[in-house]
């Protein structure tokens, strides 16, 4: 059967919160093992249709299926299936992590036999190190990330829902973090990830972009860079400080589409090749310029920007 | 520390305060419902006096004297009597508490009574119940005094149900005096609830963090937050007051000036308390227990509003001249009841006085201007 | 217009468990943007306080100079402009009445009040949504409008503790916007950011970790001298390093 083939199935979508539209009729549908980025401004609606994909909201209409189940049977059956890793910290910081790990199953009512040895597992899985009987509130930020993430997935969960899992964490925490998640979609799961870090956005297979409750792209990466655009990228590396003057002037000019910084070089999209050439050969040697590949955030920018009156 | 006070900054907080008030239904709520609440629980449904309590009556002597001795009892309407079973022991009806006491008149009082010899009649009291029991014998010994007068005094009836009257007619005392009380109680209560949990949100909320950066001094933030609850509070007493005049009747015997003195010292007092747990609670939740522990109990237990504080024993009862609850009872009662003047109330004055800047001193003292832990 | 530095010398500070700084010396110097670079519990938050007087260190100095001379904290106080990392708006008054009280807080005349809050609405793209409540902002608006309190008063100098922590890319881009410009009006900015491409934005970087500087300097110096393409690319470095 077709219809079962879809880990995630959302149809028409609409979510309102009084007189505000917080999702606006969206559909979409997603692989079971794919890892999914859900991305988009602040407000844009990513929480709230994760939420509602958890059974934690009522949608004012349209349909969904998660994990096969639609929310009509209810939603008890449907908390089994599915893992959520909330945007803000959700275990006890006054608890150790074992303690925490207990509750979370006597929530899910696992037996306790079922519990250490999956708790065992998860750890190893995650590589979770820590004396289990440290207070959480003693766990440094990013391990508290890592705990978060076992006990969202204590139940073997098919399809696992992460809303800004790698906030202010460090680079080193993320990559682990990452790494972690590839692993678990190669074990079948079906990770569903909201993020502000469009680097890491990259790791997903597709990706949906939400403005203002709707989805305005849904592709993998890669398909998003060239369809949004079809024009060449140039970056901009000053080898040197004092490249603003030279930037600020680029801006006025009517050969280039739009200039954005990145990091503490510049991404300029260049409308008209012959006369970017030009302009080029005026620029002093220490503005290295080079074609690139636009990246997620210039996607981002794009799409999102672009949209906005 | 207070060189650099500037009135508009505390201003400023005050104003901010009053627009969280007007936006945040439970704390208005809590100030204007709390002491409708406590008005109605404790002028209408907590009664000190006893009615209607049920007396069996044996009389073995069924005589005129002795039928007119128990009159008394039926007369008054504190009991009611019924005469007891002749087949049964009239003690039983204590046992299965189908009565709270049994009048026992034995054979012969009515010849006694008539030689003028003492006659003698058996009260027999649940002692189980303590407190009915102390009203009961307190009762029994008015309406036999007076019983005994009449029957005595033979055919010159005096208009004795006067003085009865004014010894026994508790009923309205009991409530004034509860009512008197309650102006205590509210300010007693709400104030440090409410302020309290004021300073503690902030911290809670991280906006002090924010607030301690800015060149706002402490003292400008104390006087900011206490004086939107200074206003809320005064609302609730004026409630209060016209409640216990109109409603109950209560007179105002003293002076209301002195009355508005006594209120304002025991509010900012106990508006400092509510400040010193914010101070060091920190945390709302917290901040909510400690105040009811420190507000609540004192005031309802140690002051004097329900149970006297000559009764206590000596521990409690030097402990209570630290509580300002207790001074400002005195006030409250003096005024309302017994029209006390200035020279009455100098002392309870003095200690609230005293009692309020060591309270503001120490609420200031712990005022963190740093997020040290 | 006075001109503050900072100077900082061996701060350390124990916070419970944590030794959150381990003897920092750094020097920030006027119409620069610093950027403390590291990730949580690495000391941001910390050192942002100890520079605002909120916290005091266990050893070490933190000297405050106005024009190059020494002045005590308490004088430059009020011109120090600090925008905390946690939630600290209050959630049920409008974006005009968090100005209006901030007006009144930094005692800012109603003249120059009218004017300075019209230049930070429209800076901001804020002025459609004066009467939101704060708690109604998404995450980036809000942020806008703790550092609308901040510059209200026009500070010396402005410490932002991680102002574009959970704001999408185009909020933060804005956000950069803005704080160029403020170093443009010869103002100290210190800003903390979990963000490592945001590090390659700033002025001078500290990069922080476990309560020590690791790295410091321009950021495009930094990364020559520790061999790193980005400050991503800095810590992993640093991590391999430290398991070999």
């Amino acid at each position: 059967m077709r219809k079962q083939a879809w880990a995630v199935e959302v149809k028409e979508l609409t979510i309102r919160f009084g007189d505000f539209t917080a999702v606006d009729n969206i559909s979409f549908a997603v692989k079971p093992g794919e890892i999914f980025g859900f991305l988009g401004a602040n407000g844009a609606g990513k929480t709230t249709t994760i939420r509602t994909l958890c059974g934690l909201l009522v949608p004012t209409s349209g349909s969904a299926r998660v994990a096969g189940l639609d929310f009509k049977s209810g939603v008890q059956a449907l908390k089994s299936k599915v893992g959520y890793m909330s945007q803000r910290f959700t275990l006890y910081n006054d608890l150790t992590i074992s303690e925490n790990m207990a509750f979370a199953a006597s929530l899910r009512k696992l037996k306790p036999g079922v519990l250490q040895s999956r708790t065992r597992e998860l750890f190893k899985f995650v590589e979770f190190d820590y004396p289990v009987k440290t207070l959480v509130k003693n766990l440094p930020g990013g391990i508290k990330q890592q705990l978060s993430l076992a006990a969202s997935l204590l139940h073997n969960p098919e399809i696992v829902f992460l809303d800004e899992p790698t906030a202010g964490v460090s680079p080193v925490i993320r990559n682990k973090f990452w790494a972690l998640i590839r692993k678990l979609a190669r074990a079948g799961k079906t990770m569903f990830v909201t993020t502000h870090y469009l680097q890491e956005a990259e790791e997903c297979n597709r990706i949906a972009l939400m403005r203002e409750g709707r989805i305005i792209a849904l592709d993998t990466p890669q398909r998003l860079k060239t369809q949004a655009f079809p024009e060449p990228l140039i970056e901009i590396n000053p080898e040197v400080g004092g490249s603003r003057q030279w930037v600020e002037k680029l801006k006025l000019d009517p050969r280039i589409g739009c200039i954005q910084p990145y990091g503490r070089r510049y991404h300029v999209l260049i409308q008209n090749q012959a006369g970017w050439k030009k302009v080029a050969r005026t620029m002093p040697k220490s503005l290295k310029t080079r074609p690139i590949q636009p990246s997620l955030e210039d996607v981002f920018i794009r799409l999102v920007e672009g949209g906005r009156t | 520390m207070s060189a650099g006070f500037r009135f508009s900054r505390a201003w400023s907080i005050a104003r901010k305060e009053v627009r969280h008030v007007r936006r945040d239904p439970f704390t208005l709520a809590t100030a204007l419902g709390l002491p409708i609440l406590l008005v109605v629980f404790f002028g209408y449904a907590i009664d000190f006096n006893v009615k209607d309590i049920h007396m069996i009556a044996a009389d073995r002597d069924n005589t005129r004297a002795s039928r007119e001795w128990l009159k008394n009892f039926t007369s008054s309407r504190f009991f009611k009597l019924e005469p007891a079973d002749p087949g049964q022991d009239p003690q039983s009806a204590l046992d299965t508490e189908q009565a709270k006491g049994v009048i026992i008149i034995e054979p012969g009082f009515g010849n006694d009574l008539g030689a003028g010899r003492p006659a003698e009649v058996q009260i027999l009291l649940d002692g189980a119940d303590n407190s009915t029991t102390g009203i009961i014998s307190g009762y029994l010994i008015g309406i036999q005094q007076a019983a005994w007068k009449k029957i005595s005094s033979g055919p010159r009836v005096q208009p004795l149900s006067l003085q009865t009257r004014f010894l026994f007619n508790q009923e309205q005392n009991s409530r004034w005096f509860v009512v008197s009380g309650l102006v205590v109680v509210v300010i007693g209560v709400l104030s440090i609830l409410l302020t309290a949990l004021t300073v503690a949100r902030e911290w809670e909320t991280g906006s002090m963090e924010l607030l301690l950066s800015t060149p706002v001094r402490p003292l400008e933030i104390i006087f900011g937050k206490l004086a939107p609850y200074l206003g809320l509070v005064l609302v609730s007493v004026v409630m209060v007051y016209l409640v216990a005049r109109i409603q109950f009747g209560l007179p105002f015997m003293g002076n209301h000036l002195l009355f508005l003195a006594g209120i304002l010292l025991f509010l900012c007092l106990c508006l400092a308390q509510g400040l010193l747990i914010s101070v060091i609670t920190r945390q709302q939740q917290l901040a909510m227990q400690l105040s009811f522990i420190s507000g609540l109990l004192p005031t309802l237990l140690l002051s004097g509003f329900i149970f006297p504080i000559e009764s206590m024993p000596p521990f409690f009862q030097y402990l209570t001249y630290i509580l300002a609850p207790r001074w400002f009872m005195v006030i409250s009662r003096g005024l309302f009841l017994k029209g006390v003047g200035l020279l009455e109330l100098a002392q309870p004055l003095f200690m609230l006085l005293l009692l309020n800047l060591i309270m503001m001193g120490l609420a200031l003292k712990r005022f963190k201007k740093d997020l040290e832990p | 217009m006075s001109q503050i530095s900072i100077q900082i010398k061996n701060l350390s500070k124990r916070l419970g468990p944590n030794q959150a700084l381990a003897g920092i010396t750094a020097s920030f110097e006027p119409a620069l943007l610093y950027g403390l670079i590291g990730p949580d519990g690495a000391g941001k938050t910390t050192l942002m306080r100890i520079l605002m007087g909120l916290l005091f260190p266990d050893s070490g100095e933190c000297a405050y100079l106005d024009n190059h001379q020494t002045v005590a904290f308490e004088r430059v106080r009020s011109s120090i402009a600090y925008m905390p990392q946690q939630q600290s708006l209050y959630p049920d008054l409008s974006v005009a009445e968090h100005l209006e009280f901030f007006r009144d807080l930094y005692l800012i005349s109603g003249k120059v009040f009218q004017k300075r809050r019209a230049e930070l609405l429209h800076l901001t793209r804020m002025e459609p949504f004066q009467d939101r409540p704060a708690g109604k902002l998404s995450g980036g608006m809000y942020k806008k409008l703790g550092l609308m309190c901040a510059l209200l008063q026009s500070p010396d100098v402005v410490l932002l503790d991680e102002p574009t922590n959970g704001v999408d890319p185009i909020s933060r881009r804005e956000f950069w916007d803005l704080l160029y410009r403020l170093i443009r009006q010869k103002i100290l900015v210190i800003m903390s950011t979990a963000y490592m491409d945001e590090a390659e934005r700033c002025s001078r970087v500290l990069v922080l970790d476990e309560g020590k500087i690791i790295a410091a300097g321009e950021p495009l110096s930094v990364l020559k001298q520790e061999k790193a393409g980005n400050f991503e690319e800095l810590f992993l470095q640093r991590q391999k390093a430290g398991r070999r």
